[in-house]
């Protein structure tokens, strides 16, 4: 029997390489994709005629159970969120909309569709915030430091209290930052690739950049994806962090991307103030030894190799 | 100088206990209410002034917590010094059946009211209404510092909200507290809460209106304290000179079952418990009068609150005068006034019949 997976949020860098693990291991992939007069499929297109694309939105209930029902599927990967953390300062209510009630839609959805779907909630490293021990792991308390982070620690808490209430499958993935090739230019890694590329090329002078000493830790999206698979697949269902255990500065990501073109990034990074964060999150470091331990899940890429690939990437791409 | 207050959820039972504190304390007080084509407004009638009375303080307008836009109109022209944001679904079993708009109003709503302020660019301070359901089945006594854990919808949205009052708080400046507050109760209590729930049945029972009681699980153990004295602590917090967090509470812990047999002894009935689980029943006067229905079993439960209010006393000078047994000899009190003088009216009108 052909297994179906539907993913919420497939048009982004985590819901791309999901579709494509996914399909890989010979599953009937469903993405919901939300009206936009303009397309916004660039990550999918490559695998798109092997996808089933149904509309939806995390916003309106009805359409979540439609898309539960065209698709019947066995795993439900709920990636779709308002995800910049700094467009939740400016639209906290929008992004309590999506991420954290969002959550609640699609659970309720599943509860009324069909109660033995299983549920991989996208929980996020940002509920560590102002980390209350250091290095992170599944029972550290949250303090998160944004309405992006406080939408996604009251993500986390539903799904817990739809599995504790109900019995429902769901896990809640606690992942650290995780990037690649795919990921937003907004974001800072390949803000900085993104840059690094066009100063080689000469199509850009200057990068303006926010705090420099803010400490994260880096791993690659298409590593993590398979850790979200593998905790639908376990017996019981539980939360998991998932990370490197390694932390970098953005001055150690800026450093080494610029550097492997050759480029002496002080020379081209200017502090903008209007980027630093009402109130920012300092220093996050994963630990992840309950994912290596129970699903057997580790990262493969290290954070240069990363660095290089997405700085790469980003060179072919502005050379045409 | 006049000071101006805005109370969200002023027709509920904090609402108007806050309502009174504040009119006592010189206040001007404004009040959200939700348009209803039944009157909402019981518990403000006896201070509710008419709109033409020039020397009212009270002043109620329309709006919704989902409605993000007439909040910053409203915030904009009345430009309160203080904000009592204690409107909300508040009903931790209710938020099961309902768990969006319980997510919307009781945790989206605070959000809609932070952005409010930001946006209409008033200096204000602003409480609010957080609650010991956030700590879930963290082991008591919980205070300031102990690890949330919710256990219902109700709960993840309360977690919501106070992270968000930080946020706004750390971020931006503002003068935002939570109050944690542990049960709070009082005549004034909506019948669903099972406290007003058992003192009204009661006297219901009492004079016949009702033939039994049914309740849920009787073990849960919970801080109960009385209403009034709790929103003193609320305006407390917003005197203080920098903002923070106070856990409110009396530092006892008692079962609901517990609650029940002070309840009916007040009202001298001995109750006498037999049978085990769904099946045990409570016997007053030789009858059955409390049964146990699973429908008000919550399906995931918070055992066992018990607050520790330490920081309050020290910061605010704030303490519980009204305890556990005064608070429920006060409610059975008020509901057995209410249903006698109910019943006065009815033989008074049956006998006006009868006599036709």
């Amino acid at each position: 029997m052909t297994r179906k997976a539907l993913i919420t949020g497939i048009t982004g860098q985590d819901g791309s390489y999901l579709a494509e693990f996914l399909l890989a291991k010979g599953y009937e992939v469903y993405g919901m994709i939300r009206r936009s007069s303009t397309i916004n499929y660039e990550r999918i297109s490559h695998i798109q005629e092997r996808l089933t694309l149904i509309p939806g939105d995390l916003l309106d209930q009805n359409s979540l159970i439609e898309a539960l029902r065209i698709s019947e599927p066995g795993e439900v990967y709920n990636l779709g969120a308002q995800s910049f953390v700094p467009t939740s300062w400016n639209q906290p209510v929008l992004t309590g909309e999506f991420t954290a009630l969002g959550v609640t839609r699609m659970l309720e959805s599943i509860r009324t569709v069909n109660p033995k779907i299983r549920l991989y909630q996208a929980s996020s490293s940002e509920m560590f915030g102002k980390i209350r021990e250091t290095p992170q792991n599944e029972k550290t308390p949250f303090y998160p430091r944004s309405p992006y982070g406080v939408a996604k620690v009251y993500g986390h808490w539903i799904t817990v209290n739809y599995r504790e209430s109900y019995g429902l499958f769901c896990c809640s993935g606690i992942l650290f930052n995780h990037e690649s090739p795919r990921r937003g230019l907004e974001f800072v890694s390949r803000k900085v690739t993104h840059a690094a590329a066009r100063i080689k090329l000469g199509l850009q002078d200057k990068l303006w950049m926010g705090n420099l000493d803010a400490q994260r830790d880096w791993g690659f999206a298409g590593d993590y994806v398979e850790a979200m698979w593998l905790m639908l697949q376990q017996d019981e269902p539980d939360d998991y962090v998932i990370a490197t255990g390694i932390s970098h500065s953005v001055k150690d990501l800026t450093r080494v991307a610029f550097g492997s073109l050759g480029l002496n990034w002080e020379e081209h990074v200017v502090a903008d103030p209007k980027l630093f964060r009402p109130a920012e999150v300092d220093f996050l470091l994963g630990d992840s030894r309950k994912a290596r331990g129970r699903l057997g899940w580790e990262p493969r890429v290290p954070f240069e190799d990363l660095i290089r690939t997405m700085v790469n990437y980003d060179l072919q791409l502005n050379q045409r | 100088m006049t000071r101006k207050a805005l109370i969200t959820g002023i027709t509920g039972q904090d609402g108007s206990y806050l309502a009174e504190l504040l009119l006592a304390k010189d206040y001007e007080i404004h009040g959200l209410i939700r348009r209803s084509s039944t009157f909402n407004t019981e518990r403000l009638d006896h201070i509710y002034r008419d709109p033409h009375d020039p020397n009212r303080k009270l002043f109620l307008h329309y709006g919704d917590l989902n409605d993000g836009g007439q909040l910053t109109n409203l915030i904009y022209n009345v430009q309160p010094d203080e904000i009592y944001h204690l409107g909300a679904q508040s009903h931790v079993r209710v938020s099961f059946d309902m768990p969006e708009f319980t997510g919307d109003v009781t945790g989206l709503g605070t959000t809609r009211m932070l952005e409010a302020i930001r946006h209409s660019g008033i200096k204000t301070r602003f409480y609010q209404a957080s609650s010991s359901e956030m700590f879930g089945d963290s082991p008591p006594p919980q205070d300031e510092e102990t690890p949330f854990s919710p256990r219902s919808p109700y709960g993840a949205a309360k977690v919501y909200a106070y992270w968000m009052v930080k946020n706004y708080r750390d971020g931006h400046g503002l003068f935002a507290v939570n109050g944690i507050l542990f049960n709070h109760e009082s005549p004034r209590r909506g019948e669903t809460f099972v406290t007003k729930k058992i003192t009204k049945a009661i006297a219901r029972m009492k004079y016949g209106f009702q033939d039994k009681l049914f309740l849920g699980n009787l073990e849960a153990r919970r801080d109960w304290g009385f209403a009034a004295d709790y929103v003193e602590a609320m305006w407390l917090m917003l005197q203080q000179e920098k903002p923070e967090d106070f856990v409110i509470a009396t530092g006892e812990s008692h079962s609901v079952r517990e609650f029940v047999n002070i309840a009916f002894a007040h009202a001298g009935i001995e109750i006498e418990w037999k049978g085990k689980g769904v099946e045990e029943k409570g016997f007053g006067t030789g009858h059955v009068m409390i049964e146990i229905d699973p429908r008000y079993f919550r399906p995931t439960e918070v055992e066992s609150l018990l607050g520790s209010a330490t920081k309050a006393k020290q910061k605010l000078g704030w303490e519980p005068k009204v305890l556990f047994k005064e608070l429920a000899q006060m409610m059975v009190d008020a509901d057995l006034k209410e249903l006698e003088e109910l019943k006065r009216c009815q033989d008074v009108i049956r006998k006006l019949s009868d006599s036709k």
